[in-house]
């Protein structure tokens, strides 16, 4: 966390334990979290990544206050998501993705100064900011257009101008980018990455089912499937647990003593010629593994030695649907197996209202 | 619409672009229907669905009851009798000229449907008939409903022997064709206005009381007003279904000093006269409902309207 | 870097300032209550610019209104009724804006927000939902108190009515009461429905006739004998009309059987107070049933 924020030590932004939530839907109960446990620093660009139906929009509506824990608790910044909700609706802002919400009579300016009064900006503050961020987020030409004829990628920049309004210390993003083209999506990823970077301290979670949005923007992603976290870590960390080893893809002009001749390398586990190579296309294909990227120096050594000339060099990664797959056995368009069923818990007490005035 | 075939499973057979004629369009306004009444009675409770049915064609009904009883004289007993035939089928008149108006507000700007039901290969006026005519149905429980109270409670005599039932069958059946239509007429005006139309309806239904001989005869108006009511479906729906229960009870058309008597010589109109006209009318406000229904749906599309989402 | 991207980055680079979020989460009661007067205008802000936007209302809420108010005049008309009870009805017909404005556009507003998805976005913030409830009201009350005052000039210079008003000041403060207990009365029915959900909308709609009825849209409500009297307990709009009627035909001999009008005063503070303290007491409750239910989010629920 960065001190240009932050003075004293902060208590994780978010902090979630044994979270469990049922719905009561007929014909039968969902779980929909069956156990969740999670802390998010202050600063962190944290990423909940799951398929469809595995929990994260629940986990989201119940840390921003629309949805009670049916046991266990979560709190931001210290505060209850259950009881302390005013508190927590001061310092935080959400968005969600494919939101339709809004008033189509007004116009787009108008629209975002309304809510800059819900979240208690002084009348020309909030014009002025509205205008500002209308800038930022590249409305400028829709700004008096109503919201009724924006496309659909204006009104995802609309409703994240309206997540930023407050300056929130954190922000929710429920699978921002769903249903927006490839250049209205990166658009909002870049605005996202930002807006986080221009004030170290602000503090995203993101939910999505996008991996390539997962691995580009967060610090750590929670893999989620059947309202439980099957994991957590950097994109680097998780994608490890798939593949220890570096693999790598080597066109060189020529190679004497072929794929053996690198084999026998320090830090070489294996070589071998790749398989789709062209006969045609006067180089040599060479699939590298390596126990680790630091041994790809003595490789290069060595071909420098052997008089090839390295014309194509390629790391090949795991995907983090790879690594869903190694923990769950099925990809993410893979056939949901039917939700559990709810088991017999306890539920929580009711917490207590809060105060009067608050 | 073409079964499939066991062809080429590539290609494009054209015949299931042709459509099923008026097959399709039963089974359009089949569907509407049945989707309508489940809309219209899944929305609560049978007991609230009951005392949503009962109260409003109840409450106007005393509205007006009361309002003849406080000033009361000799002619309230007949007063009374008019009144309350007129406001029971009020109930009718308005739930089926809000149908086809709140399908449109709702799909919209509720349900979303709106669009997926205008693309689909049904005819978009079918559906909303349709849906109008759930609601109609409704309402005409509701009607039913309060004569029965009428009756029981506040007294109206009706001499079962003396109703002219086939008079009665026909009059209803004609009435439903016009009152859709005006529903259609409204659900076109829906078309272009926004969510807080949802009172439209109701407050078109409150000006028709003036011009529909519901309460009051049309000699009380004021000529030209009183022209507007007589190339009204309504009046002559209501006229007729009014004969047809009570033979010699008083017209809400006709009359000394009205235009009617004026104009044709004669103090109320017949049977025959009253369903002619019904038939007439109903068949001039169905195809002008029509035309303007369409000319609201070509403008919605091209305003892109009937997928934007309007409140405030 | 210059250019669009140097304005995103300045303009993101400004921040409200602290360093601790927990400090930023406190507020004063001044910094609660100006949110709250801010949500309020806010959400007004809606509703006073559709006015001007979609302007099909004029013509369905004026001149329609006026004409349904006709009919019932030339009822009585055709009654040959006396003069006093077209003013009545009149008067009837011009207050009818407000209890419509509380149906339609109040009891179920919660509602119909959370079919558009803006529900959650209101509980996630941090004003007080009553504040929007508020701004719900006064944003609609610009349009009832237009067709109100439409009806009343138009019906009255048409049929002539005769107003003899005495006391200017309690007319005005009976007013004001009245219209501070219907929409308390609103507020308290839009938090009822949001918890009914799918029923909202057609129980609006059973509000408005037999609502009429039992307050004597049409005609004295004392008419009405016990019921009258039990409207004149509970429906604010019963009392409100009725004590409008005694003061702007003062001395009107038809008008009987119900309390003064400063006893009927009082009896709108009453409701005032019970009305809005009854609606934050269940806006709270029902926002936590939702919570726990998670029907804040869920359309058609």
């Amino acid at each position: 966390m960065s001190a240009a924020r932050t003075g004293s030590p902060l208590p994780p932004a978010i902090s979630v334990t044994g979270l469990r939530r049922v719905y009561d839907i007929k014909p039968k109960q969902v779980v929909a979290l069956a156990g969740v446990d999670l802390e998010v620093a202050p600063g962190e660009f944290f990423g909940l990544l799951g398929p469809n139906g595995a929990g994260k929009t629940t986990l989201i509506k119940i840390l921003t206050t629309l949805l009670l824990p049916t046991s266990g608790r979560a709190s931001i910044f210290g505060f209850d998501v259950a009881t302390d909700t005013r508190r927590i609706r001061r310092i935080m802002n959400m968005v969600a993705g494919g939101e339709q919400s809004g008033y189509g009579i007004l116009t787009v300016r108008e629209q975002l100064w309304m809510f800059s009064q819900f979240y208690g900006l002084a009348g020309k503050e909030g014009w002025a900011r509205v205008d500002e961020l209308i800038e930022a987020v590249g409305l400028a030409q829709q700004r008096l257009q109503r919201v009724s004829t924006l496309s659909t990628g204006q009104r995802q920049k609309m409703n994240m101008a309206r997540g930023l309004l407050n300056d929130p210390w954190i922000l929710f993003l429920d699978e921002p980018t769903l249903g927006l083209d490839v250049a209205a999506a990166r658009g909002i990823r870049d605005l996202v990455l930002q807006w986080k970077a221009a004030v170290p301290g602000r503090t995203v979670l993101l939910t999505t089912h996008y991996m390539a949005e997962a691995d580009e923007l967060c610090e750590r992603i929670a893999i989620v499937d059947h309202g439980r976290i099957l994991a957590i870590g950097t994109p680097a960390e998780l994608k490890h647990r798939v593949q220890r080893e570096s693999i790598f893809r080597l066109e060189l002009d020529h190679l004497d003593g072929g794929a053996p001749s690198l084999a026998r390398l320090p830090g070489v586990v294996s070589a071998a010629l790749a398989a789709d190579a062209d006969p045609e296309a006067q180089r040599v294909a060479v699939n590298l593994v390596l126990g680790e990227d630091a041994a790809l120096g003595g490789v290069v050594t060595a071909l420098a030695g052997l008089g090839s000339q390295i014309l194509a060099l390629r790391k090949s990664e795991p995907t983090l649907e790879d690594v869903f797959v190694e923990l769950v056995g099925r990809g993410f368009a893979e056939e949901v197996e039917p939700a559990m069923p709810a088991p017999e818990t306890p539920e929580r007490e009711p917490a207590q209202p809060p105060e009067l005035g608050e | 619409m073409t079964a499939l075939t066991a062809g080429d499973p590539t290609g494009f057979d054209p015949a299931r672009a042709e459509g099923g004629g008026p097959s399709d369009t039963v089974r359009s306004l089949r569907t509407a229907l049945l989707l309508g009444w489940r809309v219209e009675s899944n929305w609560t409770d049978p007991t609230l669905f009951v005392i949503y049915t009962v109260a409003k064609p109840i409450a106007s009904l005393l509205l007006l009851v009361v309002m003849i009883d406080i000033i009361g004289g000799a002619a309230s007993a007949d007063a009374r009798t008019f009144v309350v035939l007129g406001s029971a089928l009020w109930a009718m008149l308005v739930a089926g000229i809000a149908g086809p108006a709140w399908s449109v507000l709702e799909d919209r700007e509720r349900y979303r449907m709106l669009k997926y039901l205008y693309v689909s290969p049904s005819t978009f006026l079918v559906l909303l008939v349709g849906r109008g005519g759930a609601r109609l149905a409704a309402g005409a429980m509701g009607t039913a409903i309060a004569l029965v109270f009428a009756v029981i409670v506040l007294g109206l005599r009706v001499d079962l022997g003396a109703v002219r039932w086939p008079m009665l069958a026909v009059s209803l059946a004609m009435g439903i064709v016009p009152i859709l239509a005006i529903g259609i007429l409204l659900a076109a005006i829906c078309l272009q206005t926004r969510q807080e139309s949802w009172s439209y309806p109701d407050a078109f239904a409150g000006a028709m009381f003036l011009v529909s001989g519901v309460v009051f005869p049309l000699a009380v108006l004021p000529d030209p007003v009183e022209l507007l009511g007589l190339v009204n479906p309504v009046t002559w729906w209501v006229a007729a279904v009014r004969m047809a229960i009570i033979p010699d009870g008083p017209s809400s058309i006709g009359g000394p000093g009205s235009l009617w008597t004026a104009v044709t010589g004669s103090a109320a109109p017949d049977a025959t006269t009253a369903l002619c006209a019904l038939f007439v009318t109903g068949a001039l406000v169905t195809l002008a409902a029509t035309a303007i229904f369409r000319s609201s749906e070509r403008r919605a599309r091209d305003q892109g309207l009937l997928d934007r989402t309007t409140g405030s | 870097m210059t250019g669009p991207a140097a304005t995103r980055a300045g303009v993101f680079a400004r921040s409200r300032g602290g360093t601790d979020p927990r400090e930023a989460a406190e507020w004063s009661r001044r910094q609660v209550a100006g949110n709250n007067l801010r949500a309020l205008r806010g959400r007004a802000y809606p509703r006073i610019r559709g006015m001007t936007r979609e302007p099909s209302w004029v013509f369905f809420e004026i001149l329609l209104p006026f004409l349904t108010t006709s009919a019932f005049v030339l009822v009585y008309r055709a009654l040959q009724a006396p003069e006093a009870y077209i003013g009545f009805v009149v008067l009837g017909g011009a207050l009818s804006a407000f209890w419509l404005n509380v149906v339609w556009m109040m009891a179920g507003q919660l509602y119909w927000e959370k079919s558009q998805g803006n529900l959650e976005l209101y509980f996630a913030a941090p004003m007080n939902l009553m504040a929007v409830l508020l701004g719900m009201a006064v944003g609609g009350l610009v349009m009832s108190s237009t067709r109100a005052l439409a009806v009343l000039v138009i019906s009255s210079l048409v049929f002539g009515v005769q107003f003899n008003v005495e006391q200017w000041g309690l007319v005005l403060l009976v007013f004001l009461l009245t219209m501070s207990a219907l929409y308390g009365l609103g507020m308290a029915l839009a938090s009822l429905f949001l918890l009914w959900g799918r029923e909202a909308f057609n129980m609006t709609n059973i509000l408005i006739e037999p609502v009429y009825f039992l307050s004597g849209l049409n005609f004295p409500v004392g008419r009405l004998g016990a019921l009258g009297a039990m409207a004149i307990a509970t429906i604010p709009f019963a009392v409100g009309l009725d004590a409008m009627r005694q003061l702007v035909f003062a001395g009107q001999p038809y008008i009987t059987g119900t309390p003064s009008p400063e006893v009927e005063a009082l009896i709108l503070v009453a409701m005032t107070v019970v009305f809005t303290l009854g609606a934050r007491w269940m806006i709270r409750s029902i926002e936590r049933m939702a919570r726990a239910r998670g029907s804040l989010s869920i359309r058609w629920q």
